[in-house]
């Protein structure tokens, strides 16, 4: 009776588990990624012109057009690096191999009392190089360039000196706004400066 | 005693023009690096279809004849090496060839696509380490595990990015010209080499000053399928950031310092010395094939060598036929075949490192 009732207990148990699927995670809602394409901008200042004036080339059309295809068109360099897991993982064991047999061959190297020959040296700086500036990168995110606002940054004096500035922009798509009637927007990244000129 | 006399005899008439050519040889790299810098520079997509339409097919005859020179008439015990490399070269071209064939028949996913090239790098990178393994066997004190570690990091950058690593073939292949120089200067002109090397120099800097010419530049109008192809193949595809301007005309420059040295520097810088007998004329007749080992040699192979050299110049007239034709599609057969003298440059370059 007493096994019954145990039984009895699970199995109610078990079916309110299954009713209020309390074993399943709340669904994440993935905000929907806005399609973008990086590309470049020039902005002219032009003392003749009656209309402000957007220019977009075909080429540029064209990779926008892909991006909203979900096709791949013109990338930025980082997005053209692996995004497959199974080449990451592959790429992963191979680097791992070639720490531990650089490792190896440099300590067999020393051990044989020979040292190294001009070749191996320029084959172990390398190697040695590759690595340090390799960890140095991921570290300090020095593959990452000048960040985007360096060249914005004079954009006030060109214009009002009525030079043109060319920088890098990000074409991206946005949802339809319903308070806003407005059919493009750029926003340039300056920084407000002190005094002596340093951002702030 | 007489092989002394005749030694000496040898460097006496050999020394003269080796200092009265010297100038002359840098002065001329100089300036194919300076007006090959400005073409590339001003006019770097028309001067790219006239260059290859010039330079690609005679090249690769002079590249070919410079590979029969360097030929051994019987392997021995270079067998190994060199059938490895044969093979080598034989299937990955094949397997290069087959890629974009597969690619459209199959409709491989762009993932798989990737995957396909990645695994052709890799082979090409094992064909290599096997290769340097080989020569260091031959060589004493020689130990080529030094190429391992080096070989699986190219092969994971390969895997990261198989792009990236077919574009850093690109950009590496004409520089691999220069070396050759090298080489061959240590063998023949040795007075030369360190003035060949300070004029190295010229590459790096003429290469800063087009970045820093045309780092800012509109990338190249690409409104018909040739343009296209031209800014794909240096890269503009992969590298959105960078103008196809600076793309274009560095690998241009790059690829006219190429043709320099094979049709050229190393054409007409032929060995002083034709078996043990000084040359008659200094410049050398590249269509004699006296200066070939492998044609002069009593059991050598004449008839063979001087057909596949009638073939090869036969391939050079067909390609400049289709060129005039239809030269966007002879562009992209051209360079789709032409991995093999790519792949091909590996195997000489290792023979020449003594």
């Amino acid at each position: 009776m007493k096994t019954l009732r145990i039984v009895a207990c699970l199995v109610v148990l078990a079916l309110s588990v299954v009713l209020v699927r309390a074993d399943i995670a709340k669904p994440k809602t993935t905000p929907q990624e806005n399609k973008s394409l990086y590309t470049s901008i020039e902005v002219i200042p032009d003392a003749k012109a009656t209309d402000a004036r957007l220019q977009i080339r075909q080429s540029t059309l064209n990779d926008l057009r892909a991006a909203l295809n979900g096709e791949p068109g013109n990338a930025a360099l980082a997005s053209t690096i692996t995004r497959s897991s199974t080449r990451t993982i592959i790429a992963g064991l191979l680097m791992f191999l070639s720490v531990s047999f650089g490792g190896v061959w440099l300590v067999r190297a020393f051990r044989s009392g020979q040292g190294l020959r001009r070749t191996e040296k320029i084959a172990a700086i390398a190697l040695i190089a590759v690595a340090t500036f390799g960890a140095a990168a991921i570290i300090t995110r020095g593959n990452a360039g000048p960040p985007p606002t360096y060249r914005w940054r004079n954009l006030p004096t060109a214009l009002a000196g009525g030079q043109s500035t060319y920088g890098p922009v990000i074409l991206e798509i946005v949802p339809d706004d319903p308070n806003s009637s407005i059919g493009m927007k750029l926003t340039i990244p300056l920084k407000k400066q002190k005094p002596n000129g340093e951002d702030e | 005693m007489q092989e002394a006399v005749e030694l000496n005899l040898t460097t006496l008439v050999v020394n003269k023009p080796f200092e009265q050519g010297k100038r002359m040889f840098v002065a001329a790299l100089f300036v194919c690096a300076i007006a090959s810098a400005a073409l590339a520079g001003l006019l770097p997509l028309q001067v790219s279809i006239v260059t290859v339409f010039l330079f690609a097919g005679p090249h690769n005859w002079f590249e070919l004849r410079y590979f029969i020179t360097r030929l051994p008439v019987r392997f021995g015990r270079s067998r190994a090496f060199f059938m490895t490399a044969f093979i080598g070269v034989a299937s990955l071209t094949v397997a290069y060839i087959s890629l974009p064939l597969l690619y459209r028949t199959t409709g491989w996913s762009y993932e798989a696509s990737l995957t396909a090239i990645a695994l052709w790098n890799t082979l090409l990178l094992a064909w290599l380490t096997t290769l340097v393994f080989f020569r260091s066997k031959q060589k004493p004190r020689s130990d080529g595990a030094w190429v391992i570690p080096i070989a699986f990091a190219l092969c994971a950058f390969n895997w990261l990015a198989p792009e990236l690593f077919g574009l850093m073939l690109v950009y590496v292949h004409p520089l691999i010209a220069l070396w050759f120089l090298d080489k061959h200067l240590q063998r023949n002109r040795p007075h030369w080499v360190p003035a060949y090397r300070r004029s190295l120099l010229l590459v790096p800097l003429t290469v800063g000053l087009l970045v820093w010419q045309l780092w800012g530049t509109d990338s190249l109008t690409e409104d018909n399928g040739l343009f296209w192809r031209i800014t794909q193949h240096s890269g503009a595809e992969l590298l959105p950031q960078v103008s196809s301007h600076l793309l274009v005309s560095v690998h241009l420059f790059l690829e006219m310092l190429h043709y320099f040295v094979w049709l050229l520097a190393l054409p007409l810088l032929g060995p002083f010395l034709i078996g043990r007998k000084a040359r008659q004329n200094l410049l050398a007749r590249f269509w004699e094939l006296d200066s070939l080992p492998i044609a002069r040699h009593p059991r050598g192979f004449p008839k063979t060598v001087a057909a596949m050299l009638l073939v090869g110049l036969a391939v050079v007239l067909l390609l400049w036929v289709g060129f005039s034709i239809d030269y966007a599609t002879t562009r992209d057969v051209y360079f789709t075949v032409a991995i093999a003298h790519v792949i091909a440059e590996a195997p000489f370059l290792m023979k020449m490192f003594q």
